[in-house]
């Protein structure tokens, strides 16, 4: 029984804004979790770790999968799951790529187009889990199979560079400003390695569209009970296939990030991305269950699976360790978020 | 040790603390064989969580449990089903999906099944109850009531010394009560002791031979004759004053909802009744009460009022005008709400906090350019959470950690901050206490005073004949009575709802 005894009246308002904030900031497991990753790298790797630019470089080569975490974070919230979105950043970086080698669009230009590219095969797998009922498990399954066979269809199995030199021997200029994108050594302004920005731009944005808009609270509420939530007005169709969208379209929004970090998009690009996208989601406290989990845990998420990967290359762990490590700290997280498991691993018995 | 003859079971002495919580205090409890006790309490006074333990719950506790005389260890539901102590829990824990059969012998079926065989037992025992349905019939197609009984075979197919009810009648109409009394008297008669908890007062006088009075933790006190406001003061610690504080026949004003021929096609598979040519007025100021036995069609009423189903034909008005909800949402901005029948499952996520619950619906009146005004609106909600006196350390308390009193305070608080014209309700006062039952009820006396509407479903008649200036009859979806204040008696609503096609009123 559920037993709340004569407790305080309700308190004036304004108190705990520190655990508010604390809240928001995400599951405190995540920060010890990145704090251990960090001092794991300053004593192995001290200066090569610290590094601006090998920092500046794990996070861009992560920045993309961060970018579909923030968009995995949303469905998962809604009590969904959406597997498509590597398979979405692989056909956005093939538009991306595309509309430069064929068409010499400017990059202002092919980032609109792969954002729209996304949002609609996103807002497809919305469609078909609200109109259609399918499980979102299954609905992106199918999808993460059909954009990737479009996607290789379409590129006839060949991967298509971005480094497109013009007549006189050169870089075209618009295949020259595409670089900055994310292509290692260019930034913006000469000073901003893209990726990282738009990584926590993206960041930013979406935790205050969470936190402080009726469309963030209609998400939780979706997840937390979608029956309350319709019987309290919500219209959870339009919430479920908005998130869907969203996810699509931040996958198209990280597609030209990809290719210009590999200078070309490969027909394989962003295979099994979803997965770290998941996991991001879920090291930073998102419940699979729904209405569980904020972008700043997701933010925290992406930083250790991006550090893990930096300061294990720098120590020449292999891939493949690298691999089961990564797995062993989703289960580690997980388990740190249910302190009730501690106290069933302690016996439990006090008398 | 057996101090007396035929006691089956005793507790002593038991104790559990949570954090931050002494849920129990040294509460002890003999029970004599073919004796059924009504534990009776608040909630949040200790009953669950005692027999809780009972039934193998929680690992640890302190004190002492004899069966039959013999110190017994029980530390896990299969202890307790060892020992011969099977309880029957609020949520009922019947897997849907699987036939009765397999429900009865979950997790005690041989590794080999033997189909023909737990068929047969099921059926037999199903006979016993009086339950007319096929051990094949699939958990899910079962009306509530069934399960209800369906959880008793469970418990009698494995030879029960100590039967646990915990609200056993809190889904059923008084019809289907009337069958499990006549079930639970044949258990005792063969020796069963039965522990019976139950809010419903009026049931206690009629089927407990003694009554237990939990409060805060503790054994209060018990008694052997019932006396109503003798055992409200243990339960509550105060006298109470007038159950039911409603005056009667107020002064009515303009109709507000008028429903004309209203019918809603039925739902295959789910149970769900249609309602046949409904009509009904809620008038500005009154209450309006629905009746009817389970699956008579009251919560889909009320629900199609608030555009949960859509309509087949007939017309509403509401406040004068054409009304035709398509949606939850529709019928919220034109004022009305619904107080739903399961707290749980339909109106709050419970992983969520009392603000954010109380806020949802009403979010749209506190944006400013698409940004909630989340000062204003907790300010709102914290003044709408302060007015019903709901029990929290604040208004970030998470929901699912409140007692069933007030978790419907705050599904309350939700729909009283959208102001609304029209509040359906639907079993408003289902499985919580006394104390909160009469601020319930008085908070439907105040609504109504302030010229809203209040449209009422309730299983427990005396409520419905107490609070309400009219009540309906529904039966097979139906309107087959309605009475006005003062002509409606118990008798007179159960004829009517047990009306079956043929007869008219």
């Amino acid at each position: 029984m559920t037993a709340v005894r004569t407790p305080p009246p309700v308190k004036a308002r304004g108190e705990n804004r520190m655990r508010r904030t604390l809240s928001a900031l995400g599951a405190a497991q995540a920060y010890i979790g990145l704090v251990l990753i960090l001092a794991v790298g300053i004593a192995t790797k001290g200066e090569i770790f610290l590094n601006e630019t090998n920092l500046t470089n794990a996070v861009g080569a992560f920045a993309s999968r961060g970018i579909l975490a923030v968009g995995v974070t949303l469905v998962i919230l809604t009590g969904g799951i959406d597997l498509s979105v590597g398979s979405l950043l692989g056909i956005a970086s093939m538009t991306a790529a595309m509309m430069l080698a064929r068409f010499s669009l400017e990059p202002w230009q092919i980032v609109p187009i792969c954002m729209v590219v996304g949002a609609f095969f996103g807002f497809l797998n919305g469609a078909g889990t609200t109109w259609l009922r399918i499980q979102s498990f299954v609905m992106t399954l199918a999808m993460l199979s059909v954009v990737r066979g479009l996607d290789r269809q379409v590129s006839d199995n060949v991967s298509v560079g971005t480094q497109i030199a013009g007549p006189d021997g050169k870089l075209t200029p618009q295949a020259e400003a595409f670089q900055v994108f994310g292509t290692p050594g260019h930034n913006l302004f000469d000073r901003i390695y893209y990726p990282v920005l738009a990584f926590i731009v993206v960041c930013i944005v979406f935790h205050l569209i969470l936190t402080k808009t009726r469309f963030g609270r209609h998400v939780y509420a979706v997840g937390g009970n979608p029956t309350a939530a319709r019987l309290s007005g919500v219209n959870v169709t339009a919430v479920t296939i908005a998130v869907f969208t969203l996810s699509g379209m931040l996958a198209g929004f990280a597609g030209p990030i990809d290719a210009a970090y590999s200078a070309s998009a490969d027909p394989q690009a962003g295979q099994s991305y979803e997965l770290d996208a998941i996991a991001a989601a879920v090291i930073g406290g998102a419940s699979l269950a729904g209405g569980k989990g904020t972008i700043a845990g997701t933010f925290v998420g992406a930083l250790i699976l991006t550090l893990l990967d930096n300061v294990l290359g720098l120590n020449a762990v292999s891939d493949n360790w690298q691999l089961v490590i990564k797995g062993l700290i989703v289960v580690v997280a997980v388990v740190l978020q249910r302190p009730d498991l501690f106290t069933f691993l302690r016996g439990g018995s006090r008398s | 040790m057996s101090s007396e003859a035929g006691t089956v079971l005793t507790m002593r002495a038991i104790g559990k603390s949570f954090p931050g919580v002494r849920a129990l205090d040294g509460v002890s409890l003999t029970v004599a064989e073919g004796e059924v006790v009504a534990l009776l309490g608040e909630n949040g006074a200790g009953k669950s969580t005692l027999m809780n333990i009972l039934a193998g719950v929680f690992k640890d506790y302190e004190g002492e449990i004899e069966v039959g005389g013999q110190v017994a260890h029980i530390h896990s539901p299969r202890d307790a089903r060892r020992h011969g102590i099977a309880m029957i829990h609020q949520e009922l824990n019947l897997v849907p999906e699987l036939s009765i059969a397999d429900n009865l012998f979950l997790g005690r079926e041989r590794a080999l099944l033997d189909r023909r065989g737990t068929e047969a037992r099921t059926a037999e025992l199903l006979r016993g109850l009086g339950l007319d349905l096929s051990p094949r019939t699939l958990v899910k197609q079962c009306k509530i009531a069934e399960r209800q009984l369906i959880e008793v075979a469970k418990a009698l197919s494995q030879n029960v010394r100590v039967l646990v009810m915990d609200e056993p009648t809190s889904a059923l109409a008084d019809a289907e009560v009337r069958r499990l009394y006549g079930v639970i008297r044949d258990l005792t008669g063969r020796g069963v002791a039965v522990i019976y908890i139950s809010h419903r007062l009026e049931e206690l006088e009629e089927i407990a031979d003694r009554v237990v009075v939990l409060r805060d933790g503790r054994h209060i006190g018990e008694r052997h004759r019932i006396d109503r406001d003798e055992l409200i003061q243990m339960m509550v610690g105060r006298p109470l004053g007038e159950m039911f504080p409603r005056a009667a026949g107020g002064s009515t004003g303009e109709e507000l909802l008028t429903v004309e021929g209203l019918s809603v096609p039925g739902e295959p598979g789910s149970g769900r009744t249609p309602l046949r040519e409904v009509s009904l007025t809620v008038r500005a100021g009154e209450i309006v009460g629905v009746a009817g036995l389970m699956g008579a069609g009251r919560s889909e009423l009320l629900e199609s009022i608030f555009g949960v189903h859509r309509a087949a034909g007939g017309a509403m008005t509401l406040g004068g005008r054409p009304y035709r909800p398509k949606s939850p949402k529709a019928a919220i901005r034109r004022g009305v709400a619904l107080v739903a029948e399961d707290r749980k499952a339909q109106s709050l996520v419970l992983g969520n906090t009392i603000g954010f619950n109380v806020g949802l619906p009403s979010l749209g009146r506190f944006l400013r350019l698409g940004v909630v005004a989340a000062r204003r609106a907790n300010a709102a909600v914290e003044r709408q959470v302060r007015e019903l006196r709901v029990k929290a350390p604040g208004i970030r308390f998470t929901v699912g950690n409140l007692s069933g009193g007030n978790q419907q305070k705050v599904v309350l608080a939700k729909w009283l901050l959208t102001a609304p014209s029209l509040i359906l309700m639907d079993e408003p006062t289902r499985g919580i206490d006394v104390g909160a039952k009469a601020e319930i009820h008085a908070l439907m006396s105040a609504l109504a005073a302030e010229g809203k509407g209040v449209l009422v479903a309730s299983s427990e008649l005396p409520e419905l004949l107490a609070m309400c200036d009219r009540v309906l009859v529904l039966c097979e979806g139906r309107v087959t009575a309605e009475f006005p204040r003062g002509r409606a008696t118990q008798e007179a609503i159960l004829e009517a709802a047990m009306a079956r096609r043929q007869v008219t009123a």
